[in-house]
C-alpha cells in the first residue's frame, strides 16, 4: 500500500508543478507582451528612446529566466524569442517604423505561443 | 509539459487496452503494464538523448509518470483479484478431460497450429493425452496430462532416494569462495584433501568444485591452453 501512495503522490506532484509552471509561464509571458506592446505606442508616437527602454527591459526579464525557459521548452522556441529581440532592438535604433512594429508584432505571437503551446485545453492534448 | 503529462496517462492507457484486446498470445511473459512500460520507456528515453533541441525533462517527465502508473497498477492488481482479472485477463481453459474447446480457442484467438506446437514443446502429440491445457494470462500454454500418462515418482513406487540438496560452488575458475566452504561446515584442511584426492595441485587448477548437503565432490579441474 505503501508503494501506493507514493505513486500517487508523485504523479499528484507531477501534475500540480505542471499546473504551476503554466501559470508562471502565463504571467511571464503577459508581462513581456505587455512591456513590448507599450514599446510599439511608444515607437509610433517616435519616442525612440522609451520604446528602446522598453524593450531592453522586456529582454531583461527574458533574460533573468533563460535557465528555466532552457530547461522547460523546446529549445527552438526559445532561440526564436532571442533573435526576435536582437532583431527588433536592431530596428529600433535604425527607426524605421515599419519593420520594426512587424519585427515586434512577430515577437509578442511567438512569446503568446509559447504559453498557449503549454495552455491545458483539449485541443491541446489531441 | 502538463500536456505531456497527460498525453502519457491517455496512451498509456490506450496501449494496454489495445494489448488486453489483443489477446494473451501478443502478451509474452511479462503483464500487459510491464510490457506497456518496456515498449514506450526506451523510445522515451531515446528522443531527448539524440535531440538537443528537446528539454531533457520532456523525456523525464512522461518516464517517471509511466514508472508511478506501473507502481500504482502492480499494487492495484496484487490487492484486488477483481481489478488483476480486469487488466490481466483470467486464465482460459483451451483442452479439458482430451476435448478442445473451441470457444475457448476463438475468443483467445489462438489456433490449432498453435496448440499442436505448444503440445509439441512439452512433448506431447496425443491430444487425448491431456487432461488440461491452460492458456495462462502470460500468454504461457500450461499442459496437464491424465494422472496414468504422468512420469512415476519414487513415491508412488515404494523409494526413499536420498536428498542431495543444493550444491553450493566452492571453487569457481581458480576462486576459492570461502565463505560457501564455512557455511557447508567445513575448512581448509578439506579442500586440500580433497584436492589431493583428485590429483589436483591447488586451488588455480580447479574450474569447478561444489559440495552438496551429503558433502558429496564434483571437481571439474581447468583445461591446459593450447
Amino acid at each position: 500500500m505503501k508503494r501506493l501512495w507514493i505513486a500517487l503522490i508523485l504523479l499528484a506532484a507531477i501534475f500540480t508543478g505542471t499546473l504551476l509552471h503554466i501559470r508562471s509561464l502565463h504571467g511571464f509571458t503577459d508581462t513581456l507582451g505587455r512591456l513590448l506592446e507599450q514599446a510599439d505606442e511608444l515607437a509610433a508616437a517616435e519616442d525612440w528612446a522609451q520604446a528602446r527602454a522598453l524593450t531592453v527591459q522586456a529582454k531583461e526579464v527574458w533574460a533573468d529566466r533563460d535557465v528555466y525557459l532552457h530547461v522547460l521548452l523546446r529549445h527552438a522556441d526559445t532561440d526564436a524569442i532571442c533573435a526576435g529581440f536582437r532583431e527588433t532592438l536592431a530596428l529600433l535604433d535604425s527607426r524605421e517604423y515599419g519593420e520594426y512594429a512587424a519585427a515586434n508584432a512577430r515577437l509578442v505571437t511567438q512569446i503568446e505561443l509559447l504559453y498557449e503551446a503549454e495552455q491545458l485545453t483539449l485541443k491541446n492534448i489531441f | 509539459m502538463v500536456i505531456a503529462f497527460l498525453r502519457t496517462i491517455i496512451l498509456y492507457a490506450f496501449i494496454i487496452i489495445g494489448i488486453r484486446l489483443m489477446g494473451k498470445r501478443q502478451v509474452g511473459e511479462l503483464e500487459p503494464s510491464e510490457l506497456v512500460l518496456a515498449l514506450l520507456i526506451a523510445d522515451l528515453a531515446a528522443v531527448p538523448m539524440q535531440d538537443f533541441g528537446i528539454p531533457l525533462l520532456t523525456g523525464l517527465i512522461p518516464i517517471l509518470t509511466l514508472l508511478c502508473l506501473t507502481m500504482a497498477l502492480s499494487v492495484l492488481t496484487m490487492r484486488s483479484v477483481r481489478f488483476r482479472a480486469v487488466l490481466c485477463g483470467r486464465p482460459s481453459v483451451i483442452v479439458e478431460n482430451g476435448k478442445l474447446r473451441q470457444n475457448e480457442m476463438k475468443k483467445n484467438r489462438f489456433t490449432l497450429d498453435e496448440l499442436m506446437e505448444e503440445l509439441r514443446m512439452q512433448g506431447i502429440t496425443d491430444l487425448s493425452t491431456v487432461k488440461y491445457a491452460i492458456l495462462e494470462t502470460n500468454g504461457q500454454l500450461s499442459v496437464l496430462p491424465y494422472a496414468a500418462q504422468q512420469p512415476v515418482t519414487a513415491q508412488q513406487m515404494g523409494l526413499t532416494p536420498q536428498e542431495p540438496g543444493l550444491p553450493m560452488v566452492i571453487i569457481n575458475d581458480g576462486r576459492l569462495i570461502t565463505r560457501s566452504l564455512h557455511s557447508r561446515g567445513l575448512n581448509e584442511e578439506w579442500l586440500e584433501k580433497q584436492l589431493r584426492q583428485h590429483h589436483v595441485k591447488g586451488t588455480q587448477d580447479v574450474f569447478l568444485l561444489t559440495v552438496d548437503e551429503e558433502n558429496r565432490v564434483y571437481l571439474s579441474k581447468k583445461e591446459v591452453e593450447k
